[in-house]
């Protein structure tokens, strides 16, 4: 039998070194082991829909008999290893890993088959192998049949060329042909999707639509006085309009100086650039998924419930994060070539910076900051729904007022009216702006 | 002491990959040269002017420039070392965006004062300077213009004027006339030719062409997958020499 040919330093590699060579194939059998649990879980779920509450209780909870938990668990693992084993898995393709014979060539079926049994009979020796010396990245099967998996892209230069398959035809195709109805099935259902309401109910709706066409402009710039705390819509639209400003001009401005901590070709040069490096992305990543919205919550309690101060320091904080991410990518993909030639002349490392990048860079971190303050103008009109100040403090005043007050949905819709020409206008405004940089 | 740049079992191996692009090279620069380096693409030629002012690190060996060891020299030592070693690129390396004024003054940026520079401030004398240089290579009414309105060989003199702002000994073309065309590369090689032989700037030179090298070189220095093939004076390559360089299917162009 042919086996691939030890490398000198085998013996010498640790079993660490050896499972770090088999970090891809693991991860690969992890995501495909995932895949076939959320099937599962799909047709679990499915089953309870249609066969009312069987395997799952009132909330949602799984509530399989005892031996349903090691039936799923070991199906599901056996399933994974099936489409692992025979080389045609979704979580191969994806870390770009294939099954190769010697010659770079397919393997026939039966190779492929025998792969698959040697696989459970092999199990156990797996990580005792691991201590034993062989070439790193394989596993016991792989001397079982003439197959090893290897990285596509690592070896594709050698390969023979091969016609291309019919992408779903193949194996992968109709697995994920599969995972995407069962996702769209499940969907429908957990968002109770139904139609049929949607055309019944109709009529409840009716009269609200009639009121939120027919506006009352009473309070554009009359002051409201129910609570002695609100104002004109003219007045808040001004707090939403310069709320936005000031957290974009203010966010953008000390997103500047960040995004240059935050780009790997500028702070990669050493160890301590990569720590500022890292944790610059991971402080962008973490408060652009804390939508702005939320920060509101906060800073509502912090600073007073309806302030706009509280509006603007949350899509301030939210701003920074947005812009820096955005703005370090600008700065990776700058060309290269002027920096090389700026540190060429003896120039410092901030110096480069100056000359080399800023100049690269100014137009599109001034149409993402353009971008950026639509963005914020349209947060900026909702934000007050937990107490950040604007002109939602107005709509969603009259909004409680229903009920209470007759013409409380004409008001609602004099307020969403404004905020549609007030949006519309600074975003054709922004439009032009745009234009003109680009 | 003549030499300018020894060179001393120079290697270079890149670590994603593990590309040998630079094996156990070893040679020295007189001052007042002319080296052209000849070799096809992805011979280590680039790789090799790179390592002379450490815009790569090499792997082994030493480079020592005017009796100071280049590969030791760290920080405040490379960047002063860098000041004296020009450097002109294939695809010019210029700040598109900037003008050709502020392209030609970047090359002063290590002598300047440091806080000045950050806003843009350069004393009167480089000013002066930057103007008279690009006097010299033929383009002072281009000034004021951004530098991507420039073609190609206006941009590559641009290039050699941020390289005299340095007041070099020494300049280090990678394959400066590539992307031009014939007529534009001679212009361009001509200036190369008039630093070397009026300031004395040594010029080591990286061409594709030999019709090119043997023009203006005054010594030849061949690679071939990173080894050194060839070291001696233009005339010496003949049709063998040639075809050791360039492999068997080559054939000699000329570029007029």
């Amino acid at each position: 039998m042919k086996r691939p040919k030890k490398s000198k330093s085998a013996s010498q590699d640790s079993p660490w070194v050896r499972l770090y060579e088999l970090r891809l194939r693991i991860a690969a059998f992890v995501l495909d082991w995932a895949s076939w649990g959320y099937i599962a879980y799909g047709v679990i779920y499915l089953l309870n829909k249609y066969w009312y509450l069987r395997y799952v209780d009132f909330y949602g909870r799984l509530t399989l008999p005892g031996w349903g938990w090691p039936v799923v668990i070991l199906a599901t693992l056996e399933l994974t290893v099936l489409s692992h084993a025979f080389g045609q898995s979704i979580g191969l393709s994806l870390f770009g890993l294939r099954l190769f014979g010697p010659d770079l060539r397919r393997i026939p079926w039966r190779q492929r088959a025998r792969r698959f049994l040697a696989l459970h009979v092999l199990l156990v020796g797996q990580p005792i192998a691991l201590f034993t010396d062989r070439p790193a990245g394989t596993l016991l099967h792989d001397g079982k049949t003439t197959g090893t998996m290897r990285l596509v892209a690592k070896i594709k230069d050698d390969m023979p060329p091969e016609k291309p398959e019919k992408t779903w035809l193949t194996y992968r195709g109709l697995f994920l042909t599969c995972l995407l109805s069962l996702t769209f099935w499940l969907g429908w259902k957990i968002t109770t999707i139904n139609l049929q309401m949607l055309v019944e109910r109709v009529g409840k709706s009716g009269h609200i639509w009639r009121d939120l066409f027919t506006p009352h402009f009473t309070y554009l710039t009359e002051y409201v006085n129910k609570r002695g705390h609100l104002y004109s819509i003219t007045y808040h639209m001004m707090e939403t309009v310069f709320m936005a400003f000031f957290a974009t001009v203010t966010g953008a401005l000390a997103a500047f100086p960040l995004s240059f901590l935050g780009a790997r070709n500028i702070m990669g040069f050493n160890k301590v650039g990569w720590l500022i490096y890292s944790v610059m992305r991971l402080l962008f990543n973490v408060f652009r998924s804390i939508e702005s919205i939320l920060m509101a919550v906060l800073f509502a309690v912090w600073v007073g419930f309806g302030n706009p101060f509280a509006g603007a320091m949350a899509l301030f904080f939210h701003t920074i994060a947005a812009l820096g991410k955005l703005y370090s990518e600008q700065v990776e993909s700058v060309d290269p070539g002027p920096l090389e030639a700026i540190a060429a002349t003896g120039a410092r490392r901030w110096q480069v910076v100056v000359y080399g990048v800023i100049p690269q860079i100014i137009p599109s971190y001034l149409a993402f900051t353009l971008y950026r303050w639509d963005i914020n103008i349209r947060m900026a009109t909702i934000i007050a729904l937990v107490g950040g100040g604007g002109i939602g403090t107005l709509l969603f005043y009259f909004k409680n007022e229903v009920g209470r007050l007759s013409d409380a949905w004409n008001q609602v819709g004099a307020i969403i009216v404004s905020i549609v020409v007030v949006v519309w206008l600074l975003d054709y405004i922004s439009a032009r702006v745009r234009e003109k940089i680009g | 002491m003549d030499d300018l740049i020894r060179v001393e079992h120079l290697t270079k191996i890149y670590a994603r990959g593990e590309v040998l692009a630079l094996n156990d090279i070893s040679f020295t620069v007189k001052r007042g040269e002319f080296l052209v380096l000849l070799g096809l693409s992805g011979s280590g030629k680039s790789t090799l002017l790179r390592c002379l002012n450490r815009l790569i690190e090499p792997t082994e060996g030493q480079i020592v420039f005017d009796g100071i060891d280049v590969t030791r020299a760290s920080g405040r030592q490379l960047r002063h070392l860098r000041r004296r070693m020009a450097m002109i690129f294939q695809q010019f390396n210029l700040v598109k965006r900037s003008t050709v004024l502020t392209n030609v003054l970047s090359g002063r940026l290590g002598y300047v004062n440091p806080g000045a520079s950050a806003i843009h401030k350069f004393p009167k004398q480089d000013v002066e300077m930057a103007m008279t240089n690009l006097e010299r290579v033929g383009i002072p009414e281009q000034a004021y213009k951004r530098a991507d309105e420039l073609s190609g060989g206006q941009q590559q003199r641009v290039g050699i004027a941020r390289a005299l702002m340095q007041q070099p000994d020494l300049l280090m073309a990678d394959e400066p006339v590539s992307a031009l065309d014939p007529a534009t590369s001679h212009s361009v090689m001509q200036y190369l030719e008039l630093m070397n032989r009026e300031d004395g700037v040594t010029v080591i030179a990286s061409l594709h062409f030999l019709s090119l090298a043997r023009r203006y070189g005054t010594r030849i220095l061949a690679l071939k997958d990173g080894e050194i093939v060839f070291e001696g004076l233009p005339a010496e390559i003949d049709a063998a020499k040639f075809k050791e360089i360039y492999g068997e299917e080559a054939e000699e162009v000329e570029v007029r």
